[in-house]
């Protein structure tokens, strides 16, 4: 098709399932992350209302829903954009739903549309994306200091944290507008109470983010959606292309202004409609909140979503987008989680280099992709993270810790590879008596296995922890493969770990190992 | 009768606390006397003075069905103040007849003493029954009983209070008849009636035969009254009357219904003939038939307008094209090729460097047409998107867009099925668009779709591009060689995403989008109009004072017009171009001053919206499909966009200038509510603005084509500079 050739732009669509409504943007984008917005839509849906309240979609809003959908496809195909540069993205509220396989399955037939239902920390990534395009001439800015990036939704607000232009943490906190709104009692009418509710919902999380990294030491306060869009609009300033700038004073006394009116009055007082009043003062409160924990004196405001992270995520010409920022900013964010762990940081850097070089050197045998390639990195950094509660059966305490952290860049499945990888990285091989391993499908089993055997030969060729054994060359005779390895000193406890760790390698991959 | 009725418009000036305003429909009054001015202006042509004539005639028709529909529905309904005049619905609507029958009586006034003769000397005769000699009635006589007989169908009314179903705006023929056999008796009979429509299948205007090469026609309805009585065998016709009734059409289709909108149209349509009856016209006669029509249908004697025939002057327009006769009609005008649009180079690579601006009907609408058939047969036109308000029937533009959706292109035409009066026109047309596969879009409940857009989308090498038409005037070829407005071709990527989005929310696909470029009514074009008002305000001084300039169709909006008395009273100047209503009262001191308001009625109805606001010396000029009425800005979904590119500014800022220099066909609005013509200061040239437009293309195209004609420099004063 000549619009996938590399080179020439691509017409996209990405439609957007959230909370509150549906979204969908049409856009030009060429392979160097280039967008040109051509189209797009909105409309409203109470999903969110629906799921956080009842659990489940409602018949109301799955028909209406439906309805939206087939607008939309009705309106990519004015553009004749084929499915397969269709992406279409679900988020915190059918994430939520008990009854989201129906409703994905019956979108599926309705209107072709494959709803790919993205997990918080992914949704991070894909926002995280965008609002580094958007605010890329402020790249050295941010290189220099230290910034926040918080996008509050539907259902979740999106928090993630650079230092020195790098990700330290990355977190999806469970509230969002449409939970604030069903908190409001009835005949509470303004949100003047409802800032007492978020400072207590918030409060834990901000010790947790406290313990990761001061707050007060942010001085870019970056914010996304079209709550702060609409802000910006009225007391910011557009300063670029892609951004406002809303100084900190004016912010405060806007939302002061706007807290003390109902819905009906913010309406009335913003000329918007109510659909865009409705979540307005819960989201700018959210904001404020973490706004005045920090240290910045104004807010940027990039007028980009989660959708244009997914339309850089085609540009880049794959749907998990590893771009080298984003790249760095992954193995940034696993360190950091390896340090808040007081990981051997030499050793398990050295590992994953190893580790890294073998992996490369086996691209026929294993034929995995680049992604694949980073979840072995990040398990390699952090396969010993266990040892922070007991060096014994320190690969179960590992698996444990990562399932249930959350790193930047990755979603839930992507975890639960990583720990697994982790978990296997010595002792046991898998057997179906492990539920861990189990649950994860067939071909996610195969590439734990692959990883792991990898993460094996490269941490016994580490197992002085030393880094004695700099570089590993692979020779693959027919049955055997040979490594040729550059060293400093004497490798003989490196020789002895291989012959150790060797074993899962030979299984997985046929090849029997030998060092030189 | 002058003296009472300055007082009636000038309503509301004596209380100098609040802003005044004329009453909407004296004002309108106004604007159809202006229409008559121009059948009694005698450098008019005679054929186009009949034409005015007629058009004051179907205006009428019109304002009856809508406006004084309203006035009595308002009246029944509890007689409150409903006019920011501060005038009673039941003042308002006395006014009104008087107003209406002193125009009605100069208007056939003209028609018998001036036209009729006038034309006769020409050799066009109108023949009534009186002046039918023995060679007409031969004629005629024959015409009845083979062409008219076998399609009359004569109603008995019976005694009781049930009234045959008199349908809307038909010509009918009224029989008082008694039986033969009582009359010979010498009894006192009884009396009955009976009714016959005048056919619709046969032409109103009957030609008759003459030897002499002159025409002499007479009107069916005298033909039927002439012979009636051999329809009622047995009887005895002791009187006749030929009357029309008009009724109320503003009855609205029930919103809700969206599964078939088609269908609800279909009953409303059925039940306009049978709504609340506002208006009797006959011809004099009988004055008990009469009566008892009007009582039958609930009109009081002052609803009934008894007319010197013939009635519904609106149907002889079919005279003014009487083939010859030239020198009774305007010299044509034809419409002009746009200069802008050369021939040999595509529209799509003449818009991929710039924006075009065409001003119809001096320029040609086919353009229009042109470019809407390169799109449905372009390859790469991926998709087509429209607004059809009233478009006229078997339209090239349907044509265009049925061949684009046969040709694979994604077409979607929103139809506005709610414009009045051409509702069954668009449901015919609208049902051929479905059938070829376009993506019909029948309205949004509660508001009309009154904007007039089109936009294509077409795939450029490896990119996208889009080219819109936004325009001040509707889809349809006919209207678009009487009417003057301005259309816009642009591929400008901040208008046309827009215009997308507007697209988007009118097919249902999203919800209203904030624009800025374009401005959409009803969700924020008034808004935007208050605030470019403001804005002018807020940067005159009194060293440069701020500048409007607005042309448009009416001014009704009472939150625009006080807007506009807080910019004069800032020391704004203010011209408004305003053809028909206008509410706002100009030159009152301290509240108006700096507003001048000029009406232009001429040979083109002048119907686009131009609006021009100084800002400071950053000049602004938008079109919009909207008038400043309230009607426009809160219950239609209507579009206003900017003009960008800077020549085709410039020329829409001179073309306002110019409107405010004719001193031909323009009126001034004075503080009375009166308008008076403009006349040339001594020493000041004739300008006649429509007449200065057309010449200027002329001259344009001659010199685009690079051929020298030569041509006669005539030194003689034309028809128009005459003092009269």
């Amino acid at each position: 098709m000549a619009d996938t050739k590399l080179g020439t732009p691509r017409l996209v669509g990405v439609i957007d399932i959230g909370s509150t409504a549906i979204r969908l943007v049409i856009a030009e984008i060429d392979p160097s992350g280039e967008w040109r917005r051509l189209d797009r839509a909105i409309r409203p849906v109470p999903l969110g209302k629906d799921v956080f309240l009842n659990g489940s979609i409602s018949r109301d809003t799955f028909q209406l829903c439906l309805r939206v959908l087939t607008g939309f496809l009705e309106l990519l195909q004015g553009w004749q954009i084929t499915q397969e540069n269709v992406r279409v993205i679900a988020t915190a509220a059918i994430r939520e739903a008990k009854n989201r396989d129906m409703f994905i399955d019956r979108v599926r037939m309705r209107t072709g549309f494959k709803v790919d239902v993205i997990e918080g920390i992914e949704e991070n990534h894909l926002t995280y994306l965008a609002v580094q395009h958007a605010i890329r001439n402020l790249k050295k800015d941010i290189a220099r200091t230290n910034t926040l990036i918080i996008e509050v939704g539907g259902g979740t607000t999106e928090l993630m944290l650079l230092q020195r232009g790098k990700m330290v943490s990355a977190h999806s906190l469970r509230i969002g507008t449409v939970r604030i709104q069903q908190h409001l009692s009835p005949n509470s009418e303004s949100y003047s109470h409802v800032e007492g509710y978020i400072r207590e919902h918030i409060r834990n999380t901000q010790e947790l983010l406290e313990a990761e990294f001061d707050l007060s030491r942010i001085k870019y306060f970056v914010t996304i959606g079209g709550d702060v869009r609409l802000a910006a609009e009225r007391v910011g300033k557009k300063v670029h292309e892609h951004y406002s700038i809303i100084k900190k004073k004016a912010f405060i006394d806007f939302i002061d202004r706007l807290k003390h009116c109902t819905v009906d009055e913010c309406v009335r007082l913003l000329q918007v409609t109510y659909n865009e009043a409705e979540g307005l003062v819960a989201a700018l409160l959210v904001v404020k909140y973490f706004l005045n924990a920090t240290a910045a004196e104004f807010l940027i405001v990039p007028d980009v979503s989660i959708r244009e992270g997914v339309l850089l995520s085609f540009a880049l010409d794959t749907s998990r987008a590893v771009g080298e920022q984003f790249y760095s900013q992954v193995v940034a964010s696993a360190i950091s989680l390896g340090r808040k762990y007081h990981f051997d940081e030499d050793h398990s850097l050295h590992v994953a280099r190893l580790s890294l070089q073998i992996f490369d050197q086996l691209q026929e045998e294993h034929g995995l992709d680049s992604h694949d390639r980073l979840l072995l990195e990040s398990a390699a950094i952090l396969h010993d993270i266990g040892n922070f509660i007991n060096t014994a059966k320190h690969h179960k305490h590992g698996q444990y810790i990562i399932a249930n952290s959350e790193m930047f860049g990755y979603s839930r499945g992507d975890l639960r590879i990583i720990s697994n990888i982790v978990r296997y990285h010595r002792k046991a091989l898998p057997v179906p008596s492990h539920p861990r391993f189990m649950m994860l499908g067939r071909e996610e089993r195969m590439l734990v296995l692959k990883l792991a055997s990898i993460l094996r030969l490269a941490d016994g060729l580490d197992r002085g922890h030393s880094q004695r054994i700099r570089k590993v060359r692979l020779e693959k005779r027919d049955e055997e493969i040979l490594l040729q390895v550059e060293y400093n000193g004497n490798p003989q406890v490196e020789r002895a770990g291989l012959r150790l760790k060797s074993e899962m390698f030979e299984e997985v991959f046929g090849y029997t190992v030998r060092m030189l | 009768m002058g003296k009472k009725k300055k007082k009636v418009l000038a309503h509301g000036e004596s209380d100098k606390s609040s802003p005044v305003f004329f009453n909407r429909e004296l004002s309108w009054l106004q604007f159809n006397r202006r229409v008559l001015e121009e059948a009694r202006d005698p450098s008019v042509p005679l054929l186009e003075r009949l034409k005015f004539l007629c058009i004051v005639s179907s205006n009428f028709d019109e304002f009856f069905q809508v406006r004084v529909a309203y006035v009595k529905r308002q009246i029944l309904s509890g007689n409150q103040v409903n006019c920011p005049s501060g005038l009673r619905p039941s003042e308002q609507l006395d006014r009104i007849r008087t107003e209406v029958r002193e125009i009605v009586d100069t208007q056939y006034r003209t028609l018998h003493e001036e036209i009729l003769p006038a034309i006769a000397n020409h050799g066009i005769l109108y023949l009534k029954p009186s002046a039918w000699e023995p060679k007409h009635l031969e004629f005629i006589e024959t015409f009845f009983e083979k062409e008219m007989f076998p399609v009359l169908t004569p109603i008995r009314v019976s005694s009781g209070s049930s009234f045959p179903a008199v349908r809307n705006l038909r010509l009918y023929i009224a029989y008082l008849l008694e039986r033969q056999a009582e009359v010979e008796d010498g009894e006192e009979g009884t009396e009955r009636i009976a009714l016959i429509q005048v056919p619709e299948s046969i032409p109103r205007v009957l030609f008759l035969p003459t030897e002499d090469g002159t025409v002499a026609f007479t009107v069916l309805e005298y033909v039927i009254q002439k012979y009636g009585d051999r329809l009622f065998p047995g009887y005895q016709v002791k009187d006749s009357l030929v009357f029309r009734v008009t009724r109320d059409a503003d009855m609205g289709v029930d919103e809700e219904r969206d599964d078939d909108f088609i269908d609800a149209m279909v009953e409303v349509l059925a039940q306009r003939e049978q709504s609340p009856a506002v208006r009797l016209s006959c011809v004099g006669g009988s004055e008990k038939l009469r009566d008892s029509i009007a009582a039958r249908i609930d009109l009081s004697i002052q609803d009934v307008y008894e007319l010197p025939g013939p009635l519904d002057l609106g149907s002889l327009l079919s005279l003014v094209s009487l083939p010859g006769f030239e020198a009774l009609r305007d010299i044509p005008w034809p419409s002009l090729p746009s200069p802008s649009l050369p021939e040999d180079e595509s529209y799509w690579s003449v818009l991929s460097r710039t924006d075009v601006l065409l001003h119809h009907p001096y320029e040609s609408f086919h353009h229009v047409v042109t470019f809407l058939k390169d799109a449905a047969t372009d390859p790469d036109v991926l998709s087509i998107k429209i607004t059809l308000y009233r478009t006229s029937f078997d339209s090239p533009i349907i044509q265009a867009l049925e061949l684009a959706a046969r040709n694979k292109k994604q077409v979607t035409a929103l139809v506005e099925l709610k414009a009045r009066f051409d509702e069954e026109r668009n449901i015919e047309w609208a049902t051929r668009l479905e059938k070829a596969g376009v993506i019909v879009i029948y309205g949004i409940a509660h508001l009309k779709v009154h904007a007039k857009t089109l936009l294509i989308v077409r795939r450029e090498g490896n990119t996208v591009r889009r080219y819109a038409h936004l325009s001040t005037g509707n889809y349809n070829e006919k209207t678009a060689r009487l009417y003057t407005d301005i259309g816009l071709l642009t591929s400008r990527e901040d208008i046309t995403y827009e215009l997308s989005l507007f697209f988007n929310a009118v097919t249902g696909y999203s919800a209203i989008p904030n624009l800025r470029r374009l401005a959409m009514a009803p969700s924020g074009l008034k808004g935007r109009l208050l605030t470019l008002i403001e804005r002018e305000i807020a940067r005159t001084t009194k060293e440069s004072p701020g500048l409007i300039m607005a042309k448009m169709n009416s001014l009704a909006d009472t939150e625009i017009i006080s807007a506009l008395y807080r910019a004069s009273q800032a020391g704004v100047r203010i011209f408004l171009n305003v053809r028909g209503i206008c509410m706002l009262v100009p030159g009152v001191k301290g509240v108006s001053e700096n507003i001048t308001v000029v009406s232009i009625v001429d040979r083109f109805l002048e119907h686009s919206r131009i609006y021009y606001f100084q800002n400071g010396g950053s000049e602004e000029v938008y079109c919009a499909s909207a008038d400043w009425m309230n009607r426009n800005l809160e219950r239609r979904i209507e579009l206003m966009f900017p003009i960008d590119q800077k020549e085709l500014r410039k020329r829409l800022i001179q073309l306002l200038k110019l409107y405010f220099k004719d001193n031909q066909k323009a009126s001034i609005l004075l503080p009375s509510g009166k308008y008076v013509r403009k006349k040339p200061e001594k020493g000041e040239p004739s300008i006649r603005v429509q007449h200065v437009l057309y010449q200027e293309l002329v001259t344009l195209t001659k010199n685009s084509d690079k051929v020298e004609k030569k041509e006669f420099l005539v030194r003689r004063k034309y028809p128009e500079e005459r003092p009269r």
